[in-house]
């Protein structure tokens, strides 16, 4: 069921290359020597053990450890895990990625879903537009993180706080204030992400056969009855994959709060109010060296990531569809 | 608009509020480009300046900068010892660069293998690269750091190249359109003699060009943009990347915000070489954007 999910994202979105999941099996064919070709599948094979597979059993192994990356590992159970259920910080973190993720998500979707409607045609301005909003997914990463810490400045000469001052409104330590810490990680992550969710749901929208909209033309269907019976209904497998993995992209959310929040003495601003999961992994695990400990966090992140994307596929099926 | 595209499209009126929105889009942009030319009086002025009212470039390199002397810029340039600016430009690049194309090689042979050939355990190897791309790679985090200290390679290119090539997403995306390289394409070469190694330089790579030229730009914008990693393995000078230098400075912003000038200039440059390859490969960046997202 997974496979046909994915399968059919990737056959909307890899542009010329076809993609097809559907047939699972490798060729039929069976050759009598496989030397060769377990030759060419080694070098993966080695790299994928070492750096993938082995990593995360070890992981596993050491979330149940008490390792600080001194003295040698001893198994303790399950500590590591009721501690993070009694600790405080894990669920700051916890409750700041969720309003982060559920935030991005939803805004991302609905302009991105907004942007392709308005700016999806052939015509020169329509891809300007295109190639505007798509600019921070091709100029961004953390050079751009810079620059947004440069206009978020707490001083007058911050460009957002000299545009309050403009209605007469006294400078605001943006990434100072609590209350507006996890908006300011949403302002980023939009302005970063919706251009990409636009380009994919241009895709999905140009998938749609214009047939439809000819014969519920005709029906004299109005555009807003095509829009809501018509398009939202057919873009459904690119609105669950643009949801799936945008959750799991925006749970995994480290650059964006470690460089705009994260100060001399703790990764997640004042009073942890940009504190997240993968930040707090990595304050754990690499400012303290509980590594033991920042194992668990990162198996329970993947416990949460993995059960998200069950309840976001199981959502996502069509009620009038059989589960294959 | 699209879907409906005999239909007029939204009243330019009902668009003004996007126009806006993608003027917000350009403007850090804007920012970071004037910033960068900002001269050090400029650059804190409150209220800011929109237009650069004495564009200068000592914020690349100031010829008059002297230790000590107040009211001095420094320059980008003149920032760091060792290699400097062009030294972490050029790590980025050369990392960049060896990852996409020896990840590529590596993830195209066990693409052809696990598409076009069958042997025992052959399925669960496939099932084994699929189920790794549940799990969020900050898992491994731990215990590949701890490798790379095992191995002595904390603060070595070791680190940064090696670990970097295990790309599973890779595999499975090449093994989708390897699958899409008819049989008898492969049937016929062996016929004439050709051996596996021929097979997959000569006759499926060529095939499965445009999924390759996707997934370089999906490999190379994301070890562009590698900012955890190196992080974690590398705390020296030498073996500092342009994003980790970026992420420094953007510390130091903190503490001196009259250091904006340079690190906007750092920034500009840091931008400039993304943009030419957009420019070049517009068309398969947007492939590789969408195949990016597509990994879990």
């Amino acid at each position: 069921m997974r496979n046909d999910k994915m399968g059919l994202a990737a056959s909307t979105v890899g542009g010329g290359v076809k993609v097809t999941l559907g047939s699972a099996q490798p060729s039929r064919r069976v050759r009598r020597s496989f030397t060769i070709p377990l030759l060419l599948l080694l070098p993966f094979m080695v790299l994928f053990a070492a750096f993938v597979l082995y990593p995360v059993i070890n992981s596993l192994y050491l979330s149940f450890t008490n390792y600080n990356a001194i003295s040698a590992p001893k198994l303790i159970g399950i500590a590591n895990y009721t501690d993070l259920l009694q600790d405080p910080r894990f669920y700051k973190a916890l409750g700041n990625t969720a309003l982060f993720v559920v935030s991005v998500v939803v805004i991302n979707t609905v302009l991105g879903l907004t942007l392709a409607v308005v700016f999806g045609g052939e015509g020169v301005w329509d891809q300007v537009m295109r190639a505007v909003f798509f600019l921070p997914s091709v100029a961004g990463g953390i050079a751009i993180l810079a620059v947004w810490k440069w206009i978020l400045n707490s001083e007058g000469y911050g460009i957002l706080n000299a545009a309050r001052g403009l209605f007469g409104l006294a400078p605001i330590t943006w990434l100072g204030t609590p209350s507006l810490a996890i908006a300011m990680l949403v302002m980023v992550a939009v302005w970063g992400g919706m251009g990409g969710t636009m380009i994919l749901f241009v895709a999905g929208l140009r998938a749609i056969p214009s047939e439809l909209y000819e014969a519920a033309a005709i029906d004299g269907a109005t555009p807003s009855q095509r829009f809501w019976k018509i398009t939202l209904p057919l873009l459904r497998p690119t609105m669950l994959y643009i949801i799936i993995t945008g959750t799991i992209g925006a749970f995994q959310v480290f650059n964006e709060p470690y460089l705009l929040f994260g100060g001399v003495s703790s990764v997640g601003g004042l009073l942890d109010s940009a504190l997240t999961l993968v930040t707090y992994l990595y304050d754990r695990g690499f400012g303290r060296f509980q590594l033991g400990y920042a194992s668990a966090v990162a198996w329970v992140l993947f416990i949460i990531v993995f059960a998200l994307t069950l309840i976001n596929l199981r959502l996502g099926e069509p009620e009038d569809r059989t589960s294959e | 608009m699209v879907g409906e595209t005999r239909s007029p499209g939204l009243h330019s009126l009902m668009r003004l509020p996007f126009y806006l929105l993608a003027l917000t889009v350009l403007f850090p942009y804007y920012w970071m480009v004037t910033s960068a030319f900002k001269p050090l009086g400029e650059i804190t002025k409150a209220p800011p300046t929109l237009i650069v009212q004495d564009p200068t470039l000592k914020n690349f390199y100031n010829a008059k900068y002297a230790p000590g002397v107040s009211d001095q810029i420094q320059g980008l340039f003149q920032r760091f010892t060792g290699t400097g600016f062009l030294g972490f430009f050029a790590n980025s690049f050369a990392i960049t660069v060896f990852v996409t194309v020896a990840s590529l090689i590596i993830a195209s042979a066990a693409g052809y293998v696990l598409a076009k050939h069958k042997f025992p355990g052959s399925r669960i190897v496939f099932l084994l690269i699929i189920g790794s791309m549940m799990i969020p790679w900050q898992v491994t985090i731990i215990p590949n750091f701890l490798t790379m200290r095992d191995f002595g390679w904390i603060n070595t290119y070791w680190a940064l190249l090696i670990p970097g090539l295990a790309k599973a997403f890779a595999v499975f995306f090449l093994i989708q359109s390897i699958r899409g390289v008819p049989d008898e394409l492969i049937d016929a070469a062996r016929i004439d003699g050709a051996g596996e190694v021929r097979i997959w330089w000569q006759i499926v790579l060529p095939l499965v060009r445009p999924a390759l030229a996707a997934m370089a730009i999906f490999v190379s914008l994301g070890e562009w943009n590698n900012f955890l990693w190196p992080l974690l393995v590398v705390n020296d000078d030498a073996h500092v990347t342009l994003p980790l230098a970026l992420g420094r400075l953007a510390g130091s912003l903190t503490a001196d915000p009259r250091a904006a000038g340079p690190i906007m200039a750092a920034t500009l440059l840091a931008s400039v070489p993304t943009l030419i390859f957009f420019l070049v490969f517009q068309r398969q960046f947007v492939s590789g954007i969408t195949v990016g997202s597509l990994k879990g």
